[in-house]
């Protein structure tokens, strides 16, 4: 079966970029610019794996995986910003509401290792992109 | 056209010729047994004309005897009967030895001795009819008994001649059956031997295409899966080249954002903030900085720093040295250096400056400059 996956950000460039390379893995596409378009489309089908932005045009990102993350605590979260965190505040901060955190600024390959890792894992470990 | 179908045709040609002429000896053979089989039936039609002619003037001559002892009237028309077959027989014989000389002889020898014994006869008869029987008695005393040998002899004769000729013919006929038959077997022969050249020939060259179809068959193998590796080849490279498109693609917009983020984090800063190069250039300023100086960034550009930011010297030493000039050939950060900053209107206001010197690769390249509001 597809494995879905359901990407958030305000820059109809990277949503189309990330599109068009899961696309091309087989993965079936969900796409989102606002927290509400992104509950509506989990409302509609719920995702395997969400990758989100953390500055949302009005909103946060790590603010609508909180809310998320009580209607779907097992799905893993990539969060995928072109902010820059440290491991340790991805461990101590970051690591209770996303799976792993990946650089915009790294390799689409890198990001891609991680959706597959995640997608095919028993468990969803805490892991940084920018580490593989 | 190759050289097998050339030698093929050649082959079929000999054998065509062979066919040919084998039918042609046959039809020649068969219409001169024909004939030769019209001869011999003529020739044995002759025969029993001679025979039957020469049989009939010994009835008639048996019957009139007979009549001239008996006077039965039943002999007379035996008699009569038997020479009428002797002419019909003569008749006969002569019609069928008019196309040769030498028959048409004895035929005519034949005729010219019975007509001889019929003329007895009818001396005979004419004496019976008178009743003069010593005449009849001295006709048949002077009878010549050599001249019925005669008649006898000439009817062997003929009979032999002609036996002998049916017989030189069986022989002529034998041979020529033998040459026809030895010629016909030499042509089955010769045709016989031309069917197997042509299959060695036809077995010969199916052979050699069976191998170049199996030559051909494997080079199109090897044909096809080169063409199926390169085509695998050109897709995965083809799959390389949009992966590799695409990751350019993401780092232009991930630096693009960078950029557009930096550049927001900057402008958002409330401090004044000039980035200047290796010479101490303006190359870029933040609203605070074009606020501070009443001049817009175009304005500023381009410009050395020192035309708006006047640092304090220590003139103690026995050099003096632009405290920006030196933090940034030490690689070493300035803090909050007392300075003056000079509107456009030459309004100077007291500040407190500092200096990162910026890196690239362990090189200075230029520096950050902030100011603060000295209290």
């Amino acid at each position: 079966m597809t494995q879905n996956i359901l990407t958030i950000d305000d820059e109809e460039v990277i949503l189309s970029l990330l599109r068009e390379l899961f696309e091309k893995e087989g993965y079936s596409i969900a796409q989102a610019s606002t927290p509400r378009e992104a509950k509506a489309a989990i409302a509609a089908k719920t995702p395997d794996l969400i990758i989100t932005d953390l500055q949302l045009a009005n909103s946060d990102g790590l603010e609508l995986v909180g809310s998320i993350r009580q209607d779907l605590p097992d799905v893993p979260v990539i969060l995928l910003t072109g902010v820059y965190f440290d491991e340790q505040t991805i461990d101590e901060k970051l690591s209770t509401k996303i799976t792993a955190y990946h650089n915009k600024t790294a390799p689409l390959e890198a990001l891609l290792k991680t959706v597959r890792k995640l997608l095919s894992a028993d468990e969803s470990p805490t892991a940084s992109a920018e580490d593989q | 056209m190759d050289k097998t179908f050339r030698l093929i045709l050649l082959v079929f040609a000999i054998l065509a010729t062979s066919m040919v002429t084998e039918v042609v000896l046959s039809i020649t053979n068969l219409q001169r047994a024909n004939r030769s089989a019209q001869w011999v039936n003529h020739t044995h039609a002759f025969i029993a004309e001679i025979n039957a002619a020469v049989t009939a003037g010994q009835r008639a001559e048996s019957a009139l005897h007979a009549f001239l002892l008996t006077n039965n009237p039943d002999q007379r028309a035996q008699m009569s009967q038997a020479f009428g077959e002797l002419s019909e027989h003569i008749e006969v014989a002569k019609a069928l030895a008019a196309s040769e000389a030498e028959n048409k002889s004895e035929v005519a020898e034949l005729e010219t001795a019975l007509i001889a014994r019929a003329d007895i006869a009818r001396a005979l008869l004419a004496a019976h009819r008178s009743g003069d029987t010593d005449s009849i008695h001295q006709q048949l005393s002077e009878d010549d008994p050599t001249q019925i040998d005669a008649l006898a002899s000439l009817n062997r004769r003929i009979v032999s001649r002609h036996q002998g000729l049916l017989q030189q013919r069986d022989r002529v006929e034998f041979n020529r059956d033998n040459r026809t038959r030895n010629t016909l077997y030499v042509g089955a022969g010769l045709t016989l031997l031309l069917l197997l050249i042509s299959s060695w020939f036809i077995r010969d060259d199916l052979k050699s295409r069976r191998r170049e179809a199996a030559l051909l068959a494997a080079s199109n193998e090897e044909l096809e899966a080169r063409v199926a590796e390169r085509t695998s080849e050109l897709k995965q490279s083809n799959r390389k080249l949009r992966a590799e498109n695409l990751e350019s693609r993401w780092s232009a917009q991930a630096l693009e954002h960078q950029l557009r983020y930096n550049n927001l984090i900057i402008e958002s800063v409330a401090s004044p903030v000039v980035v200047v190069t290796r010479a101490l250039n303006i190359s870029r300023v933040n609203p605070a900085f074009e606020n501070l100086i009443g001049e817009l960034a175009p304005a500023l550009v381009d410009q050395s720093i020192s035309e708006f930011v006047k640092l304090a010297i220590d003139e103690s030493g026995d050099e003096m040295i632009d405290p920006f000039e030196l933090s940034l050939r030490s690689n070493q950060d300035l803090v909050d250096h007392a300075a003056n900053a000079i509107d456009h209107n030459h309004k100077s206001r007291p500040m407190l400056a500092s200096l990162h010197p910026l890196r690239d690769h362990d090189r200075v390249v230029g520096g950050v400059i902030t100011l603060r509001p000295s209290n």
